[in-house]
């Protein structure tokens, strides 16, 4: 039945008044610890950025040395290579196993609740956890090595440790990743696959044809948090190099070296400019996959 | 007769009464000094052992005993110690006491959150003279202040394996080359055949640095001294050994560090400090090991890491945050607190339980594990080139070159 | 789903046709069990280091060589292990609550209202997302001490009452929702908010499921926010995962007991998974509001 039209100047003004009101009351409290405890320290940070700041406050005014040093910090730009690689490589393939987990535990298969909860589990545990787990799985003489044959120590070799983070996060947030594609298949009506059933459609071509473009909104949710999530990698870096970043500058992450810079030396104007410049490029990634997926948006 | 002797007693009485008000009154201010401190003072460490921390509880039990009016809030912290005072300092807002590691005590006395102790220890009997030298002075500030007291400390020393040595009719080693030799033959009884673990981090290799005549900065801490003869051979000698195959590091022996390796028997011979020995008993309880004077290269050379007691700049209760501070490296209280050989006294009057002599005779040798301010990313810089070489990734002089470079521009 | 209907069709070719889809079912199934035993082996190696003694701990056998609870005795009793659970509970039920109904509230005001500076203020609940929390670590913290919120868990909830990984996803799931429902509200004359609550909230389970299971476990699983906020003050407060790392020391950590507790400390989210996975369920909303 169509919709009765509003078209008149004084209700339509009322009602979109009335409504404006309703959505900045239902965003209010979100909105307000938003910007008390996440804008403002950013606020905060981009303040500090300016001078050489210690823990008491101001030492000295620097104006944008911060960041002319950051342009030339070899440190800074060879995390930033290792976080954009890092990120590169484990979205596709996080958001790549999360669909297919979610799709096929999602079909009528005997055992559902036993393959989610299977596929969930690393999620489940703390990230501490599940790292002293890989790092004993990938040492020298661990579980893998035994498995592949060979004595390499997967963290201990500049050349294969940012890998190995990249296999041991993209393994554990698979079943997150699961969990947020299972949910917006519940959304995909199931008229529509009963539709492409009498058109004739087999299980790949319904996946492709129908249901994955369906999923639009939430693929760009999923590459939306797996990209952020990547780019802001600390825990298992810092737990797997024993905060150095090494071997070889190889575990090195934009934040990692940020809390290095913070922690460890006390620079607090120099960390806030890092964490600035990560803040523009992430949020120039989100705006670029925005635009990408931008038309989905209008439902 | 009574006349004559009168004056006299009466004069000698006088004196005597004089003196003892005298002693007393003094007396009087030390108690009152020690009634005056109350409240609550909070003390912040980390966790090292399970047993240590039972140690340290009965020794602020002790110590709440002596001071009743004093309570004393003990907090360890089971995670990120430095980031967590670092918040609580910015925020005003510290313990009053609190665990300093040698390594950040520069940064943090540079920005002014510790407070210094003199006017205390000035006003107390406690004698700065009885701690190691070298490990006070590892709190003093530039400005010659004393900012914390060492609670502990503890050197390398070199653990040898008893069966591995005894089955390969090896002696312990005392010089670079008794090693390389000690090394050779016993090869063939470690899996993996590399008898030696080494970490691939200037925490360790520093010392060898030090025996071969190098230091990484110069006594003045105002140029780094790291890019010179002596350094690069000592650095090549390490580094030789790794990849010679006489030496392993522990992601190449499949061990977190060293200490595990000594455990699983990866490795016959391990450089570590005190740490290791309750670390064995508890977790290796059926290895027999014995810990050795460190090797010898030119000279001795050895690290001392040292952890004090200080105070926060803004402790809210300084009065009894000094008692407890003066308590616990005072000569009953740190008896206590090392008594089980967890940890070195760092005072000369406070005898180390048995068996710790090879650790002690390393103090004259052993300088603190410090530098400068914001030296920290230096020494990540240093370990990062470190791991290149020992991939084969770069020379031995192109790591010096770099570590020289970052830390004088860390230096200005 | 649509095999179902294909097969129906496909009956008269059933020898050949069924066997190679049994084959296939089959295949499936094995790399399903395969991939899921790769799943689930480090929550076995968990179980069984919990029943090793501190030195068996140091090979990878999945089987201790004399079992036994000691280290859940230990767990349970050296510290205050039901106090601690408690704590994490009240905690995570606490910030669940208020994300599940805050998001999707303010969700549903991103996906169907319109006012102006919307889809700024979306873009700034996303920017969010990109601060690093060690970036925040001191302003937060001297805000929190201004405010005399630390050491209580009214800080603690404070700074955790709204994710925006939970409004995002609950934005994403309205905006998958047909326009039929509310225009059907409207009709019936309902105004916005009881179209929320009677209309779109029920519709949107599988989200609210989602939320809820993350929330959770987030909370549950915490340990930065707790160790800055709670670390410092009255043990008793201190959340499950705090006490767990009190079983971590400078040079050891006491294994079997850390991982004693982490078996136990699992099976709540483990619980709340399970039960809220049912909301997975296809066929929640069908379009056949039409006609």
């Amino acid at each position: 039945m169509a919709t009765m039209a509003r078209r008149g100047r004084g209700s339509t003004g009322n009602a979109r008044l009335r409504e404006a009101l309703v959505g900045y009351g239902f965003v209010l409290i979100p909105m307000a610890v938003f910007l008390t405890f996440f804008i403002y320290p950013f606020f905060y940070a981009l303040y500090i950025s300016r001078f050489d700041w210690g823990v008491f406050g101001k030492i000295e005014t620097l104006g944008l040395e911060n960041y002319r040093t950051l342009l030339d910090d070899e440190l800074f730009w060879r995390g930033l290579k290792n976080t954009l690689l890092y990120t590169a490589a484990v979205v596709p393939i996080q958001m790549a196993l999360g669909l297919s987990v979610a799709v096929i535990v999602n079909a009528g298969i005997r055992g559902r609740t036993f393959f989610r909860s299977a596929f969930y589990f690393p999620s489940l545990a703390s990230s501490a956890a599940i790292t002293a787990i890989a790092l004993y799985i990938l040492s020298a003489d661990g579980l893998l090595n035994s498995i592949v044959g060979g004595q390499r120590p997967w963290f201990g070799d500049s050349d294969t440790a940012l890998w190995s983070l990249v296999g041991l996060n993209a393994w554990t947030t698979s079943g997150t990743m699961m969990l947020f594609y299972l949910a917006a298949l519940q959304a995909i009506p199931t008229d529509v696959y009963e539709a492409a059933a009498i058109d004739g459609a087999g299980f790949w071509r319904t996946f492709w044809k129908i249901t994955f473009p369906l999923l639009k909104p939430a693929h760009f949710f999923v590459s939306v948090v797996s990209i952020i999530g990547a780019m802001k990698l600390f825990d298992q870096a810092y737990i797997a190099s024993g905060g150095s970043g090494g071997p070889n500058y190889s575990t090195l992450t934009v934040v990692l070296y940020l809390y290095q810079t913070a922690i460890k030396d006390v620079n607090f104007g120099y960390a806030a400019a890092i964490g600035t410049a990560l803040f523009v490029l992430i949020f120039t990634l989100t705006l670029i996959q925005r635009l990408l997926f931008g038309k989905a948006e209008v439902a | 007769m009574r006349n004559r002797l009168l004056l006299p007693a009466l004069l000698l009485g006088l004196v005597l009464v004089a003196g003892f008000a005298a002693s007393t009154s003094q007396g009087v201010t030390d108690k009152t000094t020690r009634s005056q401190a109350s409240g609550e003072v909070t003390l912040s460490g980390w966790a090292s052992s399970p047993t240590e921390t039972k140690l340290l509880k009965e020794v602020i039990r002790g110590f709440e005993r002596t001071f009743p009016s004093v309570k004393v809030n003990y907090a360890p912290i089971s995670g990120d110690f430095t980031a967590a005072m670092l918040a609580r300092f910015a925020a005003r807002n510290p313990p009053d006491v609190l665990y300093v590691d040698s390594n950040v005590a520069p940064d943090w006395i540079k920005q002014r959150v510790l407070f210094p102790l003199d006017t205390y220890i000035s006003q107390s009997k406690l004698k700065k003279e009885a701690f190691y030298a070298s490990l006070l002075n590892g709190f003093k500030g530039p400005d010659g202040k004393i900012y914390g007291f060492p609670k502990d400390w503890s050197p390398l020393a070199m653990e040898t394996n008893n069966r591995l040595l005894a089955a390969a009719g090896v002696k312990a080693p005392k010089t670079w080359d008794e090693l390389r030799a000690a090394a050779r033959k016993l090869q063939s009884k470690v899996p993996g055949g590399r008898p030696i673990c080494l970490s691939p981090s200037w925490d360790r290799m520093l010392a060898f640095v030090y025996q071969n005549g190098g230091t990484f900065l110069n006594a003045t801490k105002t140029k780094s001294t790291v890019n010179t003869p002596a350094v690069q051979r000592a650095a090549e000698w390490y580094v030789t050994l790794i990849n010679q195959g006489l030496a392993g590091t522990p992601a190449q022996l499949g061990v977190g560090w060293c200490g595990e390796a000594l455990g699983k028997e990866k490795a016959a011979i391990v450089f570590e400090g005190n740490w290791v020995v309750p670390f064995m008993a508890e977790s290796f309880p059926n290895i027999r090991f014995t810990v050795n004077k460190m090797i010898r290269g030119k000279q001795e050379g050895n690290l001392a890491f040292t952890v004090s007691y200080s105070m926060a700049r803004d402790a809210k209760n300084k009065d009894a945050a000094w008692q407890l501070i003066r308590y616990l490296v005072g000569q009953p209280g740190m008896k206590t607190w090392t008594s089980k050989g967890l940890a070195l006294p760092s005072r000369r009057d406070v005898r180390a339980p048995a068996g710790r002599q090879n650790f002690i005779a390393a103090a004259p040798a052993a300088r603190p594990w410090q530098f400068a301010p914001t030296f920290s990313k230096v020494i990540d810089t240093a370990n990062n080139e470190l791991s290149a070489v020992i991939e084969r990734k770069q020379s031995v002089k192109a790591m010096l070159v770099k570590v020289e470079k970052v830390s004088n521009d860390a230096l200005k | 789903m649509a095999t179902d209907a294909v097969r129906i069709d496909r009956t008269d070719e059933v020898p050949r046709r069924a066997f190679g889809e049994r084959v296939r079912t089959v295949l499936v199934y094995v790399f399903l069990l395969a991939a899921a035993l790769l799943y689930f082996t480090p929550f076995l190696w968990t179980v069984a280091t919990s029943l090793k003694t501190l030195p068996e701990t140091v090979g990878f056998d999945l089987l201790p060589d004399n079992p036994s609870l000691r280290a859940y005795r230990e767990a349970l009793t050296e510290f205050n292990f039901a106090r601690y659970t408690l704590n994490s509970a009240f905690l995570a039920a606490t910030i669940t609550a208020f994300n599940v109904l805050l998001c999707s509230l303010g969700g549903y005001a991103f996906a169907r209202l319109r006012f102006p500076g919307r889809e700024f203020l979306f873009l700034v609940v996303l920017a969010t997302l990109m601060i690093p929390d060690q970036l925040r670590l001191v302003p937060v913290f001297q805000m929190l001490t201004n405010w005399r919120l630390v050491g209580t868990y009214q800080g603690y909830i404070a700074i955790n009452l709204v994710a925006a990984t939970s409004l995002f996803l609950m934005r994403q799931y309205f905006l998958t929702i047909p326009k039929d429902f509310e225009e059907a509200a409207k009709l019936d004359g309902a105004g916005y908010f009881k179209t929320y609550w009677r209309v779109m909230l029920p519709l949107a389970t599988p989200a609210i499921a989602a939320v809820t299971i993350l929330t959770f476990q987030g909370t549950w699983n915490e340990f930065f926010w707790p160790l800055i906020i709670l670390g410092f003050g009255d043990p008793d407060m201190y959340t499950l995962q705090l006490g767990i790392a009190q079983f971590r020391f400078q040079y050891q950590t006491l294994w079997p007991q850390l991982m004693a507790a982490s078996v136990i400390a699992i099976l709540p989210i483990a619980a709340i998974y399970i039960f809220f996975q049912r909301y997975f369920v296809s066929g929640v909303v069908s379009s056949g509001v039409k006609g």
